[in-house]
């Protein structure tokens, strides 16, 4: 093909999108010409989690310290830590403790590669699950109208060198509003399942779709054909089905687990992956939500084991990784009648990784006083989660434009909680 | 699975042979930038693909014998027809709905019939009136789940969901933070249990689960977009609906968007805009869903204005939707007029006000400003929904308590609530909006931004680029603008001027537009003369391609350009609906490739290029380069070869197509197992292969 030509007609197909930098990503390397480099060298992840549903803080990471934390929590508080109980509280640093659920969390935080940032969250008041969601997903806490989420708009920060298929992964059925935008990104539920799906039939079938889609050149869906293509090729090339984790890492058997595995998974494939997400619901405790044991306690074992499997089975390469868990909102500090907690306010974060500075609990504590409570009822803000997220796109993944991240929004090294060095 | 091993070296001599043909073609041809699907302007479109444009862009795409019938009556008056939905009768489709029920039920009688499992059963449990058999089953449930789907009650119908459902509504309800299920053996036993207490009591009672309302919904827009002979009021309700975008996950907007489609968006949706606009800006979904129902003036303080929830009256809780802990017998007159009102628990909430100018009508650089968007938030202060989120109407129906009667007339009602009302003066764009206007304050505020010449050309350039290109032509667009202006914004004059004018029957705008995934289905129904049910597999499909219907957060809607639905992870599920679709691995969907070949006799002549080219005809009306064609024709004696000696002619099952029939004994056998096993397609047919390569090829993902 006339290499002039190539270029000329594509830039006709690209200038009827409008603007160059909005094209997707395929389109552009079509219109430079620009095959895809191999992945080398080492490369920043981070894998965000999400716990839909405003799980409980206060007894997630305990303020033991506070007396008023006993007082308001009569029924569901975690008791002090104390080595000859099993269901106290872990200790942390004297005032914070962990919930007994989370003691595989233990080893990591004396090792320093686990952080905790609490009373952080959402400037905004809301206690609607939607809206806080939301604005923890686009980072503009009150504007509804913010197109993309603030981990796409990451990924339009910063060119990728290699241009990997798989920077941007969610493991869940649709694209989470946190990784949805104008950069590449896919949804996969299952790694097994990202193919075309004809039974025996499957890979003539595909074979139809690629000479199909081959022929389409120069134009938007023929990219996207071949792409998608490479794609599934190179997945099959890893081979999903026959992933063993390593260093006896044992993963929960739920779709969170898998969800996890197949994270550590894409790692070790090698496929350029910069941003992984997935989430894991239920932590909504109106009714009986325990104390070290029950509800809470079972989806935190859940959720530690989770975690502490993905960091075991990744091993050294958590040199390179970081894993950030986020909640929408925090819950009342107050039980209510139904021995549970209703939608609250600040919340408390974990950063997992090699290059953390752990063994800290971040960020100012409010206090648990009645005085010091927020509208009278929940913990009080010190953090913006968009400190907590500013001081990873920058430090860890390497942003150099925050404000691009972050719009509307002074985010600042100067803010920085520092559990990055 | 992935069963790739049989078929590898094939494929790969294959795709040799395409290289070689490609790189041949690619020397010899002229390439054309976007293939076939832009001939070159100064050519022009054959009246069969004028009629095709017309039924693609109007309507949902051409079924079988539409292209003719169209010729025989004339493209313009089918136009025309199109225009003036209301004078075509629809028995056909208005049969299909018939038998959704919850389609007639107003949103209280939803309340009723459709309640949260878990908020009814808390609800039932506090007034000390929840049976044995539940109280038990919610216990061990309790103590065996939390692991997993947590115990809190308002989620417990999720767990009650086929997977299918359960996995979209993970996605699109997200704000219920539905949880991921863990196959733990005691904790599926519980679960079990519970879910059969929670069945037979809403059998007992004559409840349904409340999923069944959006279900019930999709169903009625794929049945009605399939079958309708109202294509353009269809296109217009999906217009709108995405215009005015409501997300069905957003707490009570399940509830409240049934009446959305039938009250606000589908009688408007060919009229007046400002009636659209003012149903939109009355509609409970959207008082919802923007938060307005709950935007009180800091002025209006009530007696003990903003005291915390607990110390709140009953009243004020109901009227506010609090789903709180409630322990108090609450007393209600008829008349919200005399009741306490709203209490301010946030104050102003300027969510509405805002996506009423930057989206609904003004567009984002309308010219509005900061303090406008306050101004009107002044404005629209009181206009609320009557107990919103039901405030119990099913237990109160159940135990025949003292508010069944007033919730059955009232609930999820809109009403002005003056109380909540900033009756100040307000200046809106220039405007003075003079002091106690009460409700006509919102009103005259629609009414400037309906007549507004920035809604004009934002409305105008929306259709256009609806119905035209992704690049609207700016020269149609202000023609669609005056139109617009001129007709008092009249929606039908409108798309008049779309319709007739040059650059809508221009060679660039034919197949100029990607289908979105809603559209792409549709499409293929009515292309292949499918029958569907409309119901929750067909639904998942869509959702699973991105444009789960009701299922877009946001209050933008789904996008309506081509960067937004051309990504790897979609275009492979539109590949797989594809090949799902033409192997009869749809439940609830049907497709008879069979009858497009005629009777045995006459199939038996044909041979593979003439069987090839009758649904190169069907399905993308011939528009398709002869490269395309060589690989379809590839795949397709390919697959013969391996058949053989399969016959052709071979007997569909009763209610199979020919697919099965085609693949000999052994093959249906091997499907059926398959189907058993996993539910995948196996696409050893050749005819169901070549459909579904012809689904799945960039010509069909265009219209």
């Amino acid at each position: 093909m006339n290499r002039r030509f190539f270029i000329k007609s594509g830039g006709v197909a690209l200038a009827s999108f409008g603007m160059m930098n909005v094209a997707p990503s395929f389109l552009q390397r079509v219109v430079l010409g620009q095959s895809r480099e191999p992945i080398t060298g080492r490369r920043k992840t981070l894998i965000a989690i999400f716990q839909r549903g405003a799980v409980d803080g206060l007894n997630m990471v305990v303020p033991y310290g506070e007396r008023a934390y006993y007082d308001l929590r009569p029924s569901i508080a975690i008791a002090k830590p104390d080595s000859g109980n099993g269901e106290s509280a872990i200790n942390l640093d004297g005032f914070f403790g962990l919930h007994p659920s989370l003691t595989p969390f233990k080893p990591w935080w004396d090792s320093k590669r686990l952080a905790i940032v609490h009373a952080a969250g959402s400037p905004d008041n809301t206690r609607s699950h939607f809206d806080a969601q939301d604005y923890m997903e686009s980072a503009t806490p009150g504007v509804k109208s913010t197109a993309d989420g603030w981990l796409n708009r990451y990924l339009q920060s910063k060119a990728d060198s290699g241009r990997s298929l798989f920077r941007a992964v969610s493991m869940t059925q649709t694209m989470p509003r946190v990784m949805q935008g104008k950069a590449p990104a896919l949804a996969i539920s299952n790694l097994a399942d990202f193919t075309i799906r004809a039974g025996q039939s499957s890979a003539s079938v595909q074979g139809g779709f690629e000479a199909i889609y081959d022929q389409t050149v120069n134009d938007v869906l023929g990219g996207a054909g071949k792409e998608t293509f490479e794609a599934v090729n190179y997945l099959k090339k890893v081979n999903p089905v026959q992933y063993q984790p390593q260093n006896g890492a044992q993963y929960p058997r739920t779709p969170f687990g898998n969800s996890l595995l197949q994270i550590a998974q894409l790692l070790k494939a090698g496929v350029g992956l910069e941003i992984a997400f997935t989430d894991l619901g239920g932590w909504d405790t109106h009714v009986n939500e325990g104390n070290a044991r029950g509800q809470l306690g079972n989806l935190l074992q859940q959720f530690g084991n989770g975690i502490t499997a993905l960091c075991t089975d990744l091993g050294q390469r958590m040199d390179d990784v970081l894993i950030l868990t986020m909640s929408e909102f925090g819950r009342t500090a107050r039980e209510n009648g139904n021995r549970g907690t209703d939608h609250g306010h600040a919340n408390a974060m974990f950063v997992v990784g090699n290059g953390v500075r752990g063994g800290k609990v971040y960020g100012q504590w409010p206090g648990l006083k009645s005085a010091q409570l927020y509208e009278g009822r929940d913990l009080a803000l010190t953090t913006d989660f968009r400190d907590v997220f500013g001081e990873i796109a920058r430090k860890h993944l390497g942003t150099s434009n925050l404000q691009t991240v972050f719009p509307g929004y002074a985010a600042s090294e100067a803010k920085f909680k520092g559990f990055l060095g | 699975m992935i069963h790739t091993r049989n078929d590898q070296p094939r494929v790969a001599s294959v795709s040799r042979l395409f290289v070689s043909l490609v790189v041949f073609a690619a020397i010899l041809s002229n390439v054309c930038p976007s293939g076939a699907q832009q001939p070159q302007s100064t050519a022009r479109l054959s009246e069969d693909q004028r009629i095709l444009h017309v039924l693609n862009r109007l309507g949902f795409g051409a079924r079988p014998g539409d292209v003719e019938r169209i010729k025989a009556m004339g493209l313009d008056n089918y136009i025309n027809q199109q225009l003036t939905p209301e004078k075509i009768s629809d028995a056909i489709a208005d049969a299909r709905v018939r038998d959704l029920p919850t389609l007639s039920m107003s949103t209280a009688e939803l309340y009723e019939k459709y309640p949260q499992p878990g908020q009814l059963l808390r609800q039932l449990q506090r007034r000390g009136d929840l049976p044995k058999e539940l109280a038990e089953a919610q216990k061990n449930r309790t103590k065996a789940a939390g692991a997993v789907q947590g115990a809190q009650p308002q989620l417990a119908d999720e767990a009650m969901m086929p997977a299918e459902i359960k996995a979209k509504n993970e996605s699109a309800a997200r704000n219920e933070s539905v949880g991921k299920g863990d196959p733990k053996a005691l904790v599926a036993r519980d679960n079990e249990a519970y879910r059969r207490a929670i069945r037979e009591y809403y059998l007992q009672n004559g409840l349904q689960l409340p999923q069944r309302i959006t279900i019930e919904l999709q169903t009625s827009r794929i049945l009605r977009a399939v079958y309708s002979e109202r294509q353009l009021q269809e296109v217009m309700v999906d217009f709108w609906t995405n215009h005015f975008n409501v997300f069905a996950g957003k707490g009570a907007d399940r509830w409240l968007l049934v009446s959305y489609d039938r009250d606000t968006i589908r009688p408007n949706a060919m009229g007046k805009f400002s009636d659209l606009l003012q149903a939109t800006a009355q509609s409970p979904a959207m008082l919802f869903y923007l938060d307005n129902f709950q935007s009180v003036s800091p002025n209006a303080q009530p007696p003990g204005g903003n005291r915390p929830r607990a110390q709140r009256g009953p009243l004020a809780q109901l009227l506010m939707g609090d789903r709180g802990n409630n322990r108090l017998q609450v007393r209600m007159s008829n008349n919200p007029e005399q009741q306490r009102p709203q209490q301010a628990r946030r104050g102003i909430n300027e969510n509405y006000a805002r996506e009423l100018m930057e989206l609904h009508t003004l567009g984002v650089d309308g010219g509005y400003t900061q303090k406008d968007v306050q101004e009107v938030a002044r404005c629209f202060t009181g206009w609320t929904i009557f107990a919103p989120r039901g405030a119990g109407a099913a237990t109160q129906a159940i135990l025949n308590g003292p508010r069944a009667d007033m919730l059955r007339e009232n609930a999820g009602k809109f009403y002005f609530n003056p109380r909540a009302h900033d009756d100040g003066e307000k200046i809106v764009l220039g405007h003075k909006i003079p002091a106690r206007g009460g409700f006509k304050d919102g009103l005259m505020v629609l009414d400037i931004l309906a007549h507004s010449p920035a809604t004009a050309k934002y409305i105008a350039t929306k259709l256009v680029r609806h119905f035209v290109s992704d690049n609207p032509p700016p020269a149609l667009v202000d023609r669609a603008a005056a139109a617009f202006t001129k007709s008092d914004g009249d929606i039908r004059e409108t798309l008049r001027v779309i319709f007739y004018s040059p650059q809508f029957r221009s060679p660039e705008a034919y197949r100029a537009k990607v289908k979105r995934p809603f559209e792409l289905a549709i499409s293929a129904i009515r292309t292949l003369g499918a029958e569907t049910n409309g119901g929750p597999q067909l639904q998942q499909w869509i959702a699973r391609m991105g444009e789960p219907l009701y299922g877009f957060q946001t209050p933008n809607g789904y996008s309506d350009t081509a960067e937004s639905w051309v990504n790897t992870g979609g275009l492979l599920e539109r590949l797989n609906f594809g090949l799902t679709l033409a192997s009869n691995h749809i439940p609830g969907t049907r497709v008879a490739l069979k009858r497009f070949l005629g009777n045995a006799a006459a199939e038996q002549s044909l041979d593979q290029a003439q069987i090839m080219d009758r649904f190169l005809t069907l399905i993308v009306a011939g528009d398709i380069t002869s490269k395309t064609k060589e690989t379809l024709l590839k795949q397709f004696s390919e697959q013969m070869a391996k058949l053989v000696p399969a016959p052709l002619s071979g007997n569909a099952g009763v209610n199979n197509s020919t697919a099965v029939g085609m693949m000999g004994a052994q093959g249906q056998q091997r499907q059926q197992r398959r189907q058993l096993a996993g539910g995948e397609a196996d696409i050893a047919d050749p005819i169901t292969r070549i459909v579904g390569l012809i689904l799945g090829s960039p010509e069909f993902q265009r219209q």
